[in-house]
């Protein structure tokens, strides 16, 4: 399925041309899960990366949900 | 070791060795328990009763890398209780350089008197007149200290607002390139120096006479293992030097708890404009400077310099609380107003937080329309000119409220939140409740816990027992001058038992297991609590506004739900 993704933090930066305002549409396997998705991305676990659909943080198991859109942040501890 | 004692009454200085009782303290530990042990908790936080505490951290002036924070301590005349307010740049590590523990500033220079405190590169203090300053902004201020004394110079003061007395004072901090951006906002501190007629605490950077380390190898090699842990992290390692705090506006809008237009929605129409990726790619684009180094030892690199459309300096650093108060509160997303309006509440010397919350409440009060830039920045403007309104305004949102009879106010004991809607995080309202420094955003801040998939933050499962960890946690942080992006890259068992060998390096013992953060944050936390109990504080202060109970926030539409009973087990040591 396809899939909306916004990437936050310095996330973006091994997509060039990445524009914040559009995102970018990406294809992914139905059923894909978080973990899945980041892994796709090639975002290394060691960068934080959290992902956020509907106002959750997803566990790395959920699986993405057709027509929703998904962020993808780092987590920060707090300022 | 050593105390410096400045009357302010008699306009002696007296010089003491530390008490044996508080060896191994310095920062929020030592201010905190000082001030619990010799302040009446009933003084009038104005008043000759009170005292002033500037202690940098057990730490800081060490070699350790991110300990340059200065705690500033007094009864805070914004909360009625006990205040600990910490700040970055370049003061507390010449502190610590010269072998000063804390310096205490008693009594109250008659009205009208203003004086500054200079400690030279030999650690001696001497009181100077400074009544040719009387007035004077921060920026204006610093200048002319710079051009006298030179460019290696510390400078925390205050501007007109704290020589005003207002309860939002801030005393701001100069950082490594002589601007007084960083500050001790929260708790009106400010107000307490403007009272004891201290414009400033002036000190040389030159100094050479650290305490010794007990054991130097040692520390050495722990040192080390602490700063391997603290790059490890890529929070300091990527977000903090390419967007610094404001990296966090993204995440907290996502999840829905950025409490905007005085708290009504969790998330602020338009927040990709004020966003932290779009703060830093203006930054660039413009010639600023996105990776700052704002304080003295840093090897992180969280501030910035934001700059106009012409390249010109605006401000420096713009924060995520920052922008969050006077942009996501006042529903400003812009971020050159947010800019502009960070720059005035530096130069006037008073608390962006509690400033852009203030303000929030008269614009939720029909005095002004959310979002209108220009209405903001007159308001604050007013802070500076000392009309009636803007006495009001630098009183804080409490004051405002009162001012207009409105009901929304988003305070505990006096001080309002930060950026974290306690509805949709609820870890953050139990932060915010029981602390003893009133709503605070690093007392215990959790949305680390959130974004880790630690805990879920609409579930109250829980949040209590992760306050109560970070609240201990960040008091024990926050007496050893570590500033707290480093700190929380160090809250696991690993960062505790390396940062433990530091501070037993340092003092020539070994910690025993509980010692770091357990033994040590309680230790505060039990004197806070201690002086704010006698001070007449209750249960009942522990708590958050009605609204926050009973108005659910969009999106989530939830409302706080942890119960009086959790709150008031958070500190059942």
């Amino acid at each position: 399925m396809k899939m909306r993704v916004k990437l936050y933090g310095t996330l973006s930066e091994r997509f060039p041309g990445y524009q914040h305002a559009q995102g970018m549409e990406i294809e992914i396997p139905d059923g894909a899960t978080a973990k899945e998705l980041l892994a796709l991305l090639g975002i290394s676990e060691s960068q934080g990366a959290v992902v956020i659909a509907e106002g959750r943080v997803l566990k790395a198991d959920d699986q993405m949900r057709c027509g929703v859109p998904v962020s993808v942040l780092q987590s920060i501890g707090g300022g | 070791m050593k105390l410096i004692r400045v009357n302010m009454s008699e306009k002696t200085i007296r010089v003491e060795d530390v008490p044996q009782d508080y060896v191994g303290l310095g920062g929020r530990g030592l201010t905190s328990i000082m001030i619990n042990a010799e302040v009446p908790p009933k003084c009038d936080p104005l008043g000759p009763e009170n005292k002033l505490i500037f202690a940098p951290g057990f730490l800081s002036g060490t070699p350790l890398p991110n300990t340059s924070r200065i705690s500033v301590g007094a009864k805070s005349p914004l909360t009625g209780g006990i205040k600990e307010s910490n700040a970055g740049g370049t003061v507390a590590a010449a502190l610590g350089r010269l072998g000063i523990t804390a310096v205490i500033v008693e009594g109250q220079a008659p009205a009208g008197e203003l004086y500054f405190l200079r400690i030279d590169e030999k650690g001696n203090a001497s009181l100077i007149p400074a009544q040719e300053y009387k007035g004077m902004r921060t920026y204006q201020f610093v200048g002319k200290i710079l051009e006298s004394y030179g460019k290696r110079t510390s400078v925390l003061c205050i501007g007109p607002a704290g020589e005003a007395r207002l309860a939002a004072a801030s005393i701001q901090s100069s950082d490594a390139d002589g601007h007084p951006f960083r500050a001790a906002g929260r708790g009106g501190l400010g107000a307490v120096m403007g009272a004891k007629g201290l414009k400033a605490l002036i000190v040389d950077q030159r100094g050479r006479s650290p305490d010794p380390l007990a054991d130097p190898d040692t520390f050495k090699e722990a040192a080390k293992a602490v700063t391997k842990i603290v790059k490890a992290d890529h929070m300091n390692a990527e977000v903090m030097p390419k967007l610094g705090t404001a990296g966090l506006v993204a995440p907290v809008n996502s999840m829905g708890a950025f409490p905007s237009f005085n708290a009504r929605k969790g998330v602020l129409d338009g927040w990709e404009k004020i966003c932290g990726e779009t703060m830093a790619e203006l930054i660039q684009k413009r010639g600023g400077n996105p990776t700052h180094r704002g304080c003295d030892q840093c090897i992180i690199h969280c501030s910035n310099v934001f700059v106009d459309k012409e390249g010109k300096y605006v401000t420096s650093s713009l924060e995520y609380e920052t922008i969050w108060a006077m942009g996501g509160m006042t529903g400003i997303a812009d971020l050159d107003t947010i800019a502009r309006l960070d720059n005035l509440c530096d130069d006037i010397g008073v608390d962006t937080m509690s400033t852009g919350v203030a303000i929030a409440v008269a614009m939720d009060a029909g005095y002004r329309q959310f979002g209108d830039a220009e209405a903001a920045i007159e308001m604050v403007e007013e802070i500076g000119q000392g009309t009636e309104f803007g006495r009001i305004l630098g009183s804080g949102p409490a004051a405002v409220g009162r001012h207009f009879n409105h009901p929304r106010v988003p305070v505990v004991k006096g001080q309002s939140i930060a950026a974290y809607d306690p509805r949709a995080m609820l870890g953050h309202g139990v932060t915010f409740a029981t602390s003893p420094m009133g709503a605070d955003h690093t007392a215990g801040n959790v949305v680390g816990a959130y974004l880790q998939g630690m805990l879920d933050p609409l579930n109250p499962q829980g949040q209590m027992e992760t306050s109560r960890f970070l609240q201990i946690a960040m008091a024990a942080f926050d007496t050893m001058g570590q500033c707290f992006m480093a700190s929380v890259a160090l809250l696991s068992p690993e960062g505790f038992e390396a940062f433990g060998k530091v501070i037993g390096a340092k003092l020539g013992t070994q910690l025993g297991p509980g010692d770091f953060p357990e033994g040590m944050g309680i230790r505060v936390l039990k004197a806070e609590r201690e002086f704010n109990r006698k001070a007449g504080f209750t249960k009942q202060d522990d708590r958050l506004p009605r609204f926050f109970y009973e108005e659910p926030l969009p999106p989530h539409n939830t409302v706080f739900v942890i119960s009086d009973g959790e709150l008031d087990s958070t500190f059942d040591f």
